[in-house]
């Protein structure tokens, strides 16, 4: 059989997994290209005007598996809990109500099943054993299939710690190429965002590159292990409710803490709620440590050039802000 | 320091005065939401936080002004950002240089402890026998509030002296904002039904009745300041409005356990299967719930940009086809212009009308 999984939202967390995942069960993985315009213009036409562009994308990506690579079935996981206590964006528990109902026509040919895990390791196969009569697999294959996946799962998630940026530590597991981290003096620059607004080319307009030619140094949320990351919002009376926003929070003030790091990007998509919330949070934090903080926030539109130039002028910026300081 | 203590401007505020007061707290009633309002809570809010959000910022700001340091509401778990609504608010205004307290009732799951140590605040010194006679007051003026407002606006459309039912409604509302123990409940009461009852009606058949149901988060539907009044405003048009939430069905369902909301939502369960956040399965659930009890169109109302909502949203046009309602959905925000909404609704109204029209006359009139 042939299963499409959208380049889209958590693909760039777990996509190694689910791909492994299948391939395991003996299936054909088509994944969907890197958005482009068409994809792009696909999920507008099939989504609520309202709606993130990150959840638009998916959709687009999800119409060309479907219909462009003809695939039997399309993965859309429910995405309910990746942390003890806390849950998703209700975007991401609603997602296959908002695609079956959204666009009846398709609905059979959707892959769905809940995932809820206590840690943000969801091999458990209890979460796939609901797919397995479309999969024609038992619960043995299930379970080695997501115990296969795990492994290279922990791989993945070994590179980013090593501080590899997402989409290059999947290349490495996927493709056992290598990737050489330059250390330098240079500036170094927190970028905080979801993976899928950072790492989906067409939506940050290839940001990490791009800090990458002007010679900064460049520091994920992935980069950091989840004890640094949660002891950061410890302190916290309420922690915000979804795990990923959470993480991000922490990641940012870990960096407006550091002195290693010399200034904070929120990348943030248009209309994202919870991201809302987390901007303010940011915003009052690095008010008090006294750092740079910009917010970029990104929606269907293309133009790149006003991007360039915010992030020349906040690198600039901080380069003089260093040179000034060492002086 | 004495207390001074304020609390969100959501539907019948009286109540929260009356329960507060009671409490022996000297309260400082938040003013009734204006432009100013809107514009003070747009200004200090994040830019893309939900229009409750706004407007409760605004609220609390003027609160503050007139003096509250204390400021009581409700949380939540998840995964709508109303939860979270506390803690931001609070950074905001103590970033403004306001000292406040804010205590929040979240769901005694999440925290018990902090929910016991909370009810003690509220409590105030006096004693459990004291709450509990005062919630006996305050509840029943909460539901008949709710009941009279309800019955108020199947009536409006067909009232004969025009605007003499609001007047009432106005009147009825002030009598009860004087209740303060059983005996003025029921005389309230009494003099309620009384003067309901002297509301003079034209005669309308059933069939010719446009009944409308308002759907959706509970800030929009509840707070008529600003949702443009819709409940009026459907029935100058000529049809009865009916919300499908009410602050003491609120209550019901979710500090007594009452059962209602649970079967609404298993309407719901065919199109969003788990409890999302916030009120986009109930929504789900009501519209179905409206149309089988004969509702001809349902308004949904949203805060732009409201998570759960948007999801609701997008299932919408698969339950319209499915059980053939119209429905109209209005997302919410800073922006106070009334007639691009009033056009919409307008037309939405006409629709409906031609609709049932159209239907009578090829069942040659017998339905």
């Amino acid at each position: 059989m042939k299963i499409g999984i959208p380049r889209a939202l958590l693909y760039h967390y777990y996509g190694v997994f689910w791909e492994e995942f299948f391939k395991e069960l003996g299936h054909e993985v088509i994944v969907s290209p890197h958005s482009n315009k068409e994809i792009v213009d696909t999920g507008i036409k099939s989504a609520v005007p309202e709606i993130c562009v990150p959840i638009k994308i998916f959709l687009g990506h999800l119409k060309y598996l479907i219909y462009e690579k003809n695939v039997d079935y399309a993965f859309v996981p429910r995405m309910i809990s990746i942390h003890k206590g806390e849950i998703f964006c209700p975007k991401f528990m609603g997602l296959p109500d908002l695609v079956k109902n959204g666009s009846p026509e398709i609905s059979d040919r959707i892959l769905t099943t809940y995932i809820e895990s206590k840690t943000e390791n969801i091999s458990n196969y209890k979460n796939y054993i609901s797919l397995s009569d479309k999969l024609n697999a038992n619960e043995e294959d299930i379970k080695r299939a997501s115990r296969k996946a795990n492994i290279k799962w922990l791989e993945f998630r070994r590179n980013t710690l090593r501080g590899i940026p997402a989409d290059k530590a999947a290349e490495m597991v996927k493709k056992n190429t290598v990737y050489k981290k330059n250390n330098s003096n240079n500036i170094k620059i927190a970028v905080v965002g979801y993976v899928y607004n950072v790492y989906d080319p067409f939506l940050s307009m290839d940001i990490l590159d791009k800090l990458h030619d002007l010679n900064v140094d460049y520091m994920t949320f992935e980069m950091l292990d989840n004890k640094t990351i949660f002891s950061q919002i410890s302190h916290l009376k309420k922690r915000l409710f979804w795990t990923f926003s959470n993480k991000l929070l922490g990641a940012g003030y870990y960096s407006l803490k550091n002195h290693n790091i010399d200034g904070l990007i929120h990348l943030t998509a248009f209309g994202c709620g919870p991201d809302s919330f987390l901007g303010k949070l940011f915003e009052i934090e690095s008010d008090i440590r006294q750092k740079p903080f910009m917010t970029i926030r990104i929606d269907e539109h293309t133009g790149e050039n006003h991007l360039q130039t915010r992030i020349e002028a906040f690198v600039d910026m901080l380069k003089r802000k260093k040179e000034k300081e060492s002086a | 320091m004495s207390n001074k203590v304020s609390f969100p401007y959501l539907g019948h505020v009286i109540v929260y005065k009356k329960f507060l007061q009671m409490m022996g707290f000297e309260v400082i009633m938040p003013p009734a939401p204006t432009q100013k309002t809107i514009d003070l809570g747009v200004k200090y809010s994040p830019e893309f936080a939900c229009i409750p959000f706004k407007m409760l910022m605004g609220n609390y700001i003027e609160a503050c002004e007139l003096g509250a340091n204390t400021i009581i509401s409700s949380g939540g778990h998840g995964p709508c950002r109303a939860g979270f609504y506390g803690e931001v608010h609070q950074r905001i205004l103590r970033q403004m240089g306001y000292d406040v307290n804010f205590i929040i009732f979240d769901s005694p799951k999440r925290d018990l402890f902090g929910t016991i140590k909370k009810f003690f605040k509220i409590k105030n010194k006096q004693s459990i026998s004291k709450m509990v006679k005062v919630s006996k007051v305050v509840f029943p003026v909460l539901k008949d509030l709710d009941t009279f407002e309800k019955k108020i606006h199947t009536m409006i459309p067909y009232e004969i002296n025009k605007g003499q039912s609001l007047e009432v409604w106005r009147e009825i509302y002030k009598i009860y904002d004087e209740v303060y123990s059983q005996k003025e409940l029921l005389e309230a009461r009494a003099e309620g039904h009384r003067m309901i009852d002297s509301i003079k009606l034209r005669k309308v058949n059933d069939d010719e009745k446009i009944k409308i149901g308002i759907v959706g988060e509970i800030f929009v539907v509840i707070e008529p300041s600003i949702n443009m009044d819709v409940e009026n405003l459907l029935c100058s048009l000529g049809c009865e409005a009916e919300r499908s939430l009410y602050l003491s069905e609120w209550v019901e369902h979710n500090i007594f356990g009452e059962k209602h909301e649970k079967t609404i939502q298993d309407l719901g369960e065919k199109y969003i299967e788990i409890l999302i956040g916030g009120h986009a399965k109930t929504t789900v659930g009501n519209i179905v719930d409206f149309k089988n009890r004969g509702f001809d169109g349902i308004i949904h109302l949203m805060p732009f940009g409201c998570l759960p909502e948007l999801v609701s949203q997008s299932v919408i046009p698969k339950i319209t086809s499915d059980h053939d309602i119209p429905v109209l959905t209005l997302s919410i925000d800073e922006q106070t212009g009334k007639s691009n909404n009033l056009t919409r609704i307008e037309a939405f109204i006409d629709l409906i009308r031609n609709k049932k029209t159209k239907e009578k006359v090829f069942s040659g009139g017998k339905k």
